[in-house]
């Protein structure tokens, strides 16, 4: 591995300041490294690594999850095993307990991040559709102060977001609108364990008892595209729709238009196409399960409930 | 140099190291810990596997100063000269390892597991060693030997050999 300096950040705002100081000059090539999992493995085999290395896993306030004002709040150091075992995500988002569950293997999630996943910006990321289809929020720390994007602008492309060299990821929120909103992931790879997903979806809706149709339903795709994706095309083809199993594949095949897969090593195109259509019916199937449950339960498989 | 303080196998160690040396090589070529395998030095096989405060990582994947006050335990930390750990016992009587390299890595995995859940169901064992690739063994009796691990933990006899 090259060469570079080590800096162990106290905590996010000790963080902040050592990348202010660092990213000053445009010469020197920062990066943060949290649980390492994605980074490493790169830097061990690129010419291009960092010259300055600034280490936040000790940021122990990144590593919490918390219910606020604004919505469920997930440090951005909260590692894939931290989601599968939390109590509150268990209740509300099974979707993204078994979205963590697919994430390398237990030795990764041990120490791979909620953060790093997204900051990554692989376009087959397993954390991104499920946030996506729920409209997550990101806060992003930088000397100057915090601001908030949806994660939809956060991504600009493969390996690309749109953090400046001395900002941070610090935290991704489910606005408390979607809190509980009944949600389903389903990922395919090629194997069970350690596989990178051909196609990953998430998809969320609201359900309007009286009519028994899809309200504000949300399908996100990954791996078809530059970035993680909504299939808005298919979203507005459910929104007020009767909810029928064949509405729900009519919503998959529509979505295939949302989706720009390409073809490489491990699938064609067109296969990625025919997996846009049966996974999108399936997270639908999925969440209407879930809602369902939900309703017997007397929880809120619907937003006023 | 970063320098580096931590415990390791109960013992505090500390070793002056380049930035960029991972915890697997800081334990190798540092410490005379050679239990902890170099495999594919990219977190894919697991070899590396060691326990930093009670949860199995890949130690090629973690740099040596994100170490530093950390408690790691490797293979070399659980027998002493008179016992092996229940899982050495088991994986020695069910000859559930041919060439042994992955073993460190799957032994440190499994007592992860154990130190959890003594009574593991077969898939919750499959799912913990999902990131200990074995490719001459294979995992029938590796599976069979954490779960007698796992009655003797209990204080339970241990089913007989199934598959050999």
């Amino acid at each position: 591995m090259k060469a570079f300096d080590f800096y162990a950040a106290k905590d996010a705002n000790d963080a902040v300041a050592l990348l202010a100081q660092h990213a000053a000059d445009p010469k020197v090539r920062v990066k943060v490294i949290a649980g390492g999992t994605d980074l490493l493995a790169d830097w061990k085999f690129s010419p291009h690594g960092p010259d300055v290395v600034v280490d936040i896993s000790r940021a122990e306030e990144l590593k919490t999850i918390t219910l606020t004002e604004q919505g469920l709040v997930i440090g951005a150091l909260v590692t894939h095993t931290q989601i599968m075992r939390s109590p509150l995500i268990q209740q509300m988002f099974p979707a993204l307990v078994h979205a963590a569950h697919t994430i390398g293997a237990v030795q990764t999630r041990n120490r791979g991040t909620l953060g790093g996943n997204l900051v990554t910006a692989v376009p087959s990321m397993d954390s991104g559709p499920t946030l996506m289809a729920l409209e997550a929020i990101v806060t992003i720390a930088g000397w100057g102060g915090r601001r908030q994007v949806p994660l939809s602008e956060f991504f600009v492309g493969p390996r690309k977001t749109i953090l400046k060299p001395d900002e941070l990821l610090a935290e991704i929120i489910i606005p408390k609108a979607n809190l509980g909103k009944p949600t389903h992931f389903y990922k395919f790879g090629l194997r069970k364990g350690q596989a990178l997903a051909l196609v990953n979806a998430a998809a969320s809706f609201w359900v309007d008892w009286g009519k028994n149709t899809f309200v504000a339903a949300r399908i996100s795709l990954g791996a078809v595209a530059p970035k993680v994706i909504r299939a808005t095309q298919a979203e507005a083809f459910l929104e007020g729709r009767t909810i029928t199993p064949e509405a729900m594949a009519e919503a998959g095949r529509v979505a295939v238009n949302d989706a720009r897969p390409i073809s490489d090593f491990r699938a064609s195109a067109e296969y990625r196409k025919n997996l846009v259509a049966v996974l999108t019916k399936r997270c639908l199937e999925g969440a209407w399960a879930l809602a369902q449950t939900k309703r017997v339960e007397g929880s809120n498989g619907n937003r006023n409930a | 140099m970063v320098t580096v303080t931590l415990k390791v196998n109960g013992k505090t160690r500390s070793a002056t190291v380049p930035p960029e040396t991972t915890l697997l090589r800081m334990l190798r070529d540092q410490f005379d810990l050679t239990g902890a395998k170099l495999g594919c030095d990219v977190g894919d096989c697991g070899a590396c596997t060691v326990i930093v405060d009670g949860q199995p990582v890949n130690s090629c994947l973690m740099l040596a100063g994100q170490a530093d006050g950390r408690d790691v335990l490797t293979i070399e930390g659980l027998a002493d000269a008179e016992h092996l750990h229940p899982l050495q016992k088991l994986f020695e009587h069910f000859g559930s390892l041919q060439c042994g390299f992955c073993g460190p890595g799957v032994i440190m995995s499994a007592k992860a597991l154990l130190d959890e859940n003594s009574n593991p169901s077969t898939q919750e064992i499959r799912d913990a060693l999902g990131g200990n690739l074995c490719r001459c063994t294979g995992y029938a009796k590796m599976i069979e030997a954490v779960k007698g691990a796992g009655c003797m933990m209990r204080g339970e006899e241990i089913p007989e050999v199934k598959s050999a």
